[in-house]
């Protein structure tokens, strides 16, 4: 009987033990990322019948569980994937909306200088010193429309290295999933009792995945399958399929994502299949914004140098000549994908400046028709020939086109980066309007320092400075929506965290708690020993 | 609710750090004088103002083409009021020239007076400007304008019309072209002057030669009244465009007034509200902090002993 007792005192003492171990460890990891609370699970022991009735035999831990809910861990990756996606893009944006910030700094002074001196020269076409400020402003703005340019190139190389960066980070996480997979697996196996620190920290590399690339996680016994995308398997069991970087095939210098197919062979990922995440987020920033904002300041590089061109070679310079060109731009560009297995080229020419839109296009040959799609709002025109004009571009192909063929057309693209001032000597600067007039003929420099105010853009509806106000207006409010919504889905993630931690997270004063409640359960087990102890001395002291 | 211990740090340092950004961004917006720091902040008035600087700056640089047509309209005028008292000297000269009493001898010598006169004539004729371009040249500001001549002086400008841009809607002829001034109305004052010249210098020994004088002088008069009155036209043009950019002047300087004022309300930070917001915001950060230290020192640790 007293030995009975003993047992059940020592059993009592025994699960005390693993309690305040369990609170232990819970304080150990308060701030352990991922870490959810743990707790011992106690039974009483079967009770043995004697007869007389059944008599208790103590106590058993028979589990040590984590809190944990499936459901606010699937709410808060799913808030992370949606906030990081929204902040990287905003992040993004804000680059450019710093860069257009300074209205000092920005591209309006350096127009608004330019014409400035081509108005100051017209009130003294003969003077040298007036036609040097013309060249001197004018190879100021060049300079602007440059650096403006080349700030934009940056951010688009930063876009390729950081979804490098992110896609390694998406296939290092891929194969610690599946390692954690394996790990389970085994410990469950051993003898069915779950390795809450294991689980914990395999939560924890999904909710690190769902911050790059939104990842859906299919539970398949003890394994976790990861798809990311439209379902694309990321981690079934213990194999992965991890991605990788890719050069566009029509566009040079760019990076994209890509997925290794059955045949070994990358298939690039579009930002419809890649949504979510870091990833995500740089990939609509790059497809739906910089393409955009590059394209439409280089149009406005395009537009000023082409109309002022057009008014300056119809002047006359100080020598009596006819005026040449003032500003260069680049051409349009147009690369054909390296997919092509046709061996036409297709040329785009400007031929109606004040009717471009800044918008990118894809032109593609299906074995009939040639379809040329407009890339910033989608519209696709199908023609059975070409060549074509369409938004001011004259579109036209070799023959050697084979069905599949694609061509990426940027019209604009290079307008800011490529513009320059053509002429180094102010004698060539055409004021005059007639020739062998003389010095003082400033009739051209009165139409030139007109452009100014006219409205020579986006289908005659508005001037220089209104197509960057424009420019200047979107990025404003994309920026500011991009804000405003990112503001509101970290609100969502912090709430949506807060709840997950209501539930699994640590808390030291109930942790203290518990801590006081096993240390008198461990001495009320040990005085349950003693007592046992003093039963058995009565019995001895019977025999003395 | 249950709450755990990460939460009670992570909502109090990320209210905290909440309130710093947005003192920072005030602060900023203090120190810039700018409610708009970066187009986002308010996209509509960052381009509305972008706008309203564009107006500013060609207002200010009709301003400046306004102050050139004033000095050029400035020198025309005071070159063409010392033609007119020239004019005026020979007019005078004229009428004693036309006393029967006078000697051939004497009236040479009123005929190199009036030669000097013509050389001066000339001269100002072909004036420079303060840029140093030829006043009445028209386009051909680099080349002298009149050259003397055995019957009066050469035109070698042209016709040009040097305008100027004075306002958005106004050009506004800053030189009148030296043939219409001089030459123009069948008028021609060099030659007139050349012909008097040539007049006062031949002898009059017969009453033919006589009668010949006086037609010659009466001739020479109603010539130079026509210069005269070719000058005041134009110096009344002259005038007339000065008062214009004077009127031109007050408005473009009130238009000036009116685009800073609404630029200011555009862009500008209102200064009271920003300064009692950051009080406003230090009461709470303070109270933030205060809270957050007071939260999170109570541990139930600190009374197991």
């Amino acid at each position: 009987m007293a030995s009975n007792i003993l047992s059940i005192g020592q059993s009592a003492l025994a699960a005390a033990q693993v309690e305040i171990n369990v609170t232990g460890h819970n304080i150990a990891n308060v701030s352990t990322p991922g870490y959810s609370r743990q707790v011992a699970i106690q039974s009483s022991a079967q009770a043995q019948n004697f007869g007389y009735g059944y008599v208790g035999q103590g106590t058993q831990i028979t589990a040590i569980q984590r809190v944990y809910s499936d459901l606010l861990a699937v709410q808060v990756t799913n808030a992370q994937t949606n906030s990081n996606e929204l902040n990287t893009y905003a992040t993004q944006m804000t680059q450019i909306d710093n860069l257009l910030a300074d209205s000092s700094a920005g591209l309006a002074p350096a127009i608004q200088d330019f014409f400035k001196s081509i108005q100051a020269a017209s009130t003294n076409p003969g003077d040298s010193a007036s036609r040097q400020s013309v060249l001197s402003t004018a190879q100021a703005l060049a300079s602007r429309f440059q650096g403006m340019g080349e700030l934009l190139d940056q951010i688009g190389q930063d876009v390729n290295s950081q979804l490098t960066s992110s896609v390694y980070l998406v296939n290092s996480y891929a194969q610690q999933i599946a390692k954690l997979n394996d790990a389970i697996e085994i410990a469950q196996s051993i003898n069915g009792n779950p390795p809450n620190d294991l689980m914990d920290q395999r939560d924890q590399v999904i909710s690190d995945l769902s911050k790059q690339i939104k990842a859906t996680v299919v539970q398949d016994g003890g394994k976790y399958n990861v798809f990311i995308g439209n379902g694309l398997p990321l981690v079934v069991g213990t194999q992965t399929y991890p991605l990788s970087m890719a050069n566009s095939p029509t566009d040079a210098g760019r990076l994209e994502v890509s997925y290794l197919n059955n045949n070994g062979k990358p298939t690039i990922l579009g930002s419809s299949s890649l949504s979510g995440g870091t990833i995500g987020g740089l990939l609509q920033f790059r497809e739906k914004s910089l393409d955009n904002i590059q394209s439409q300041l280089g149009l406005l590089g395009v537009a000023i140098s082409a109309t002022f061109n057009q008014q300056h070679q119809l002047g006359v310079d100080s020598a009596g000549n006819a005026g040449g060109q003032f500003f260069t731009v680049a051409a349009p560009s147009v690369t054909a994908s390296t997919n092509n297995t046709g061996t036409a080229t297709t040329t785009v020419a400007i031929s109606n400046v004040s009717a471009l839109t800044g918008s990118n296009y894809r032109l593609k040959f299906d074995g009939t028709n040639y379809t040329i799609t407009r890339l910033d709002n989608g519209t696709a025109q199908t023609f059975p020939s070409l060549p074509q004009t369409l938004d001011g571009l004259d579109f036209s192909i070799t023959a050697g086109a084979v069905a599949g063929d694609s061509f990426l057309i940027k019209p604009t693209a290079q307008g800011a980066t490529s513009f320059s001032v053509a002429i180094n000597n102010v004698s060539k600067i055409a004021l005059g309007g007639t020739p062998s007039s003389g010095p003082g003929d400033n009739r051209n420099a009165l139409l030139l320092a007109g452009l100014q105010t006219t409205s020579t853009m986006l289908g005659s509806t508005t001037s220089y400075e209104g197509a960057y106000g424009q420019l200047v207006s979107m990025v404003g409010n994309k920026t500011n929506e991009l804000q405003v919504m990112g503001k509101a889905e970290t609100e969502m993630l912090s709430q949506a965290v807060a709840s997950q931690q209501s539930v699994s997270g640590v808390n030291l004063d109930e942790e203290a708690t518990n801590l006081l409640r096993y240390q008198q359960a461990y001495q009320a087990a040990g005085k349950v020993m003693q007592i046992a102890s003093q039963m058995f001395d009565v019995l001895l002291h019977l025999g003395g | 609710m249950r709450i755990s211990t990460n939460t009670i740090y992570q909502n109090g340092i990320s209210r905290i750090s909440d309130l710093q950004s947005e003192q920072s961004k005030l602060q900023q917006q203090i120190s810039t004088g700018r409610r708009i720091l970066t187009p986002a902040d308010d996209p509509v008035g960052a381009s509305h103002a972008l706008e309203i600087q564009q107006a500013q700056s060609v207002n200010s640089q009709y301003a400046a083409n306004r102050v050139a047509a004033q000095r050029n309209l400035g020198i025309e005028e005071s070159t063409l009021s010392s033609v007119t008292d020239l004019i005026v000297s020979v007019q005078s000269t004229m009428v004693s020239a036309g006393n029967a009493a006078l000697s051939d001898t004497e009236r040479g010598y009123l005929a190199t007076q009036l030669q000097g006169s013509l050389d001066e004539l000339i001269g100002l004729a072909n004036s420079k400007d303060g840029a140093g371009a030829y006043m009445f040249a028209g386009y051909q500001t680099a080349t002298q304008p009149f050259v003397k001549i055995i019957t009066g002086a050469q035109y070698l400008g042209d016709a040009g019309q040097r305008l100027v841009q004075v306002d958005a809607s106004r050009q506004m002829a800053v030189a009148d072209t030296g043939d219409s001034v001089f030459q123009g109305n069948g008028q021609d004052v060099f030659k007139t002057m050349t012909d008097l010249i040539t007049l006062l210098q031949t002898p009059t020994p017969t009453p033919a030669d006589k009668a010949a004088l006086t037609a010659g002088l009466v001739a020479a008069d109603t010539g130079m009244q026509a210069a005269l009155d070719s000058v005041l036209t134009t110096r009344a043009m002259v005038g007339s465009r000065l008062n214009e950019l004077d009127a031109l002047d007050v408005f473009g300087q009130s238009r000036d007034l009116q685009y800073a004022q609404t630029l200011s309300e555009t862009q500008d930070l209102d200064y009271a509200k920003a300064l009692s917001q950051v009080s406003q915001q230090q009461t709470i950060l303070t109270a933030a902090q205060k809270s957050f230290v007071a939260i999170t020192s109570l541990s139930l640790f600190d009374f197991i002993r």
